[in-house]
C-alpha cells in the first residue's frame, strides 16, 4: 500500500515556500517599507525645494525686469553720472553762452555717499543775464550732473558782466557701481 | 546479470514542481530587489536634484541681491540728479528774480548771491528811491538788511546792501508748518 503522508519532495517545497515567505516579509518590513517612507519624504522635500526655486526664479525675473525698466528710464542720469568730466568737452558745449569762459582745473572734493564730487571754478564774461539763464538750462541737459554753487558773483564793467561761480560735478564711484554688478 | 528489462529512469531534484517553484521564487525576488533598486536610484536622483536646486537657489539669491543693489544705486542717482536739476532751476529763478527786483532808476555794479544772503552794490539817485524801490522789497524777502551809502562823483549815491536770511528762523517756520 502507498503511504498517504507527505512525500519528501513536498516537504522540501513547503519548507522552501515558508523560507521565501519569511524572506519576503522580513525584506519588505525591514528594508522596503522604511526605504519607501524615506523616498516619500525626499519626494515631498524635493517638491518643496522646486516650489521655492520657482518662487525665486519668478522674483529674479520680476527684479530683472524692474532693473531693466529703471535702467532704460534713467539712461541719461546713469550715463551722466558715469562719464568722467572733461574740461575741453564742457567748454566746447557751453562756451556759446558766454563771451569768454575760463574753467579752473577740477579739484577732488569730499565724497557724498556713493558719489565722488569735483569742484570746478569758473570765470566768465557775459553781455546779458539771459546768457546765464540759458547756461543753467543747458547744464541740466549736459553730459554730466553738475550743480552750480554759491557764491555767484556778478560785476558790471561797462556793457560787460563778469561772473564767477563754482560748479560741483558728480560722478558715481566706480567701486560702488562695480560692487552692485 | 540483469534483473529488469526496462532502462532505469534518471531521478533529478529539479522536478517540474521544483522548476515552477524556482521560477516563482526568482520572479518574486527579482521584483523585490528591483523595487529596492528603483527606490535607491530615485533617492540618488532626488539628492542630486536637491543639490543642483540648492545651488540654483544660492545663485538666484546672489543675483537678486546684486540687482537690488543696482536698483538702490539707480534710485540714489535719480534722486541726486533730480535735486541738482531742481537746484539749478531754482538758482536760475533766483538770479532772474534778483535782476527783476532792481528798478530801472538804480544801477547795479556788483551782485553776490550767497547761500543765505545777497550783497548788492550800485548807484542810486537818492536814498528815497533806494528805500522805496529796492530796500522795501529786499526787507520783505530777507530777515536782516543792512545798507550803507557814500557819495558818487556825479552827485548820486553809491550803496552797499547786505541782506541775510536766518536759517534758524527758516527751520522754525518749517517745523511750525
Amino acid at each position: 500500500m502507498k503511504s498517504k503522508g507527505l512525500s519528501r519532495q513536498n516537504i522540501y517545497i513547503m519548507v522552501a515556500s515558508l523560507l521565501l515567505l519569511i524572506l519576503v516579509l522580513s525584506f519588505s518590513f525591514l528594508v522596503l517599507i522604511p526605504k519607501g517612507k524615506e523616498y516619500r519624504i525626499k519626494r515631498s522635500d524635493i517638491i518643496k525645494v522646486r516650489k521655492e526655486v520657482s518662487r525665486f526664479e519668478k522674483f529674479n525675473s520680476d527684479t530683472l525686469s524692474l532693473l531693466k525698466k529703471l535702467q532704460s528710464d534713467n539712461r541719461y542720469t546713469i550715463t551722466a553720472l558715469t562719464t568722467p568730466f572733461s574740461e575741453d568737452r564742457f567748454l566746447k558745449q557751453h562756451k556759446k553762452y558766454f563771451n569768454t569762459l575760463i574753467l579752473s582745473k577740477r579739484v577732488v572734493s569730499e565724497k557724498e555717499g556713493v558719489f565722488l564730487t569735483y569742484d570746478v571754478n569758473t570765470s566768465s564774461k557775459i553781455s546779458s543775464p539771459k546768457s546765464i539763464y540759458d547756461f543753467l538750462d543747458a547744464i541740466n541737459k549736459s553730459d554730466w550732473i553738475i550743480g552750480v554753487n554759491f557764491p555767484i558773483k556778478f560785476k558790471r564793467e561797462g556793457d560787460t558782466i563778469y561772473s564767477t561761480f563754482s560748479m560741483k560735478v558728480y560722478e558715481t564711484d566706480k567701486k560702488d557701481s562695480n560692487n552692485s554688478k | 546479470m540483469r534483473y529488469s528489462y526496462i532502462k532505469h529512469r534518471r531521478k533529478s531534484a529539479f522536478t517540474e514542481d521544483m522548476q515552477l517553484l524556482l521560477i516563482f521564487f526568482s520572479i518574486t525576488l527579482l521584483m523585490l530587489f528591483s523595487t529596492y533598486l528603483f527606490l535607491i536610484f530615485k533617492e540618488y536622483r532626488f539628492s542630486e536634484e536637491k543639490k543642483a536646486l540648492q545651488q540654483e537657489q544660492v545663485d538666484l539669491n546672489n543675483s537678486i541681491s546684486n540687482m537690488k543693489k543696482q536698483i538702490t544705486l539707480i534710485e540714489k542717482q535719480n534722486i541726486l540728479a533730480e535735486n541738482i536739476h531742481t537746484q539749478n532751476a531754482v538758482l536760475k529763478d533766483s538770479i532772474s528774480n534778483l535782476f527783476d527786483l532792481v528798478p530801472q532808476r538804480i544801477t547795479l555794479s556788483e551782485a553776490t548771491l550767497l547761500e543765505n544772503g545777497l550783497i548788492l552794490q550800485g548807484i542810486t539817485p537818492n536814498k528815497d528811491v533806494y528805500s522805496f524801490m529796492l530796500q522795501a522789497p529786499l526787507r520783505s524777502i530777507f530777515h536782516r538788511t543792512y545798507s550803507s551809502f557814500y557819495p558818487a562823483k556825479n552827485g548820486w549815491l553809491r550803496f552797499v546792501s547786505t541782506n541775510y536770511i536766518d536759517k534758524e528762523e527758516d527751520e522754525d517756520m518749517l517745523d511750525e508748518e
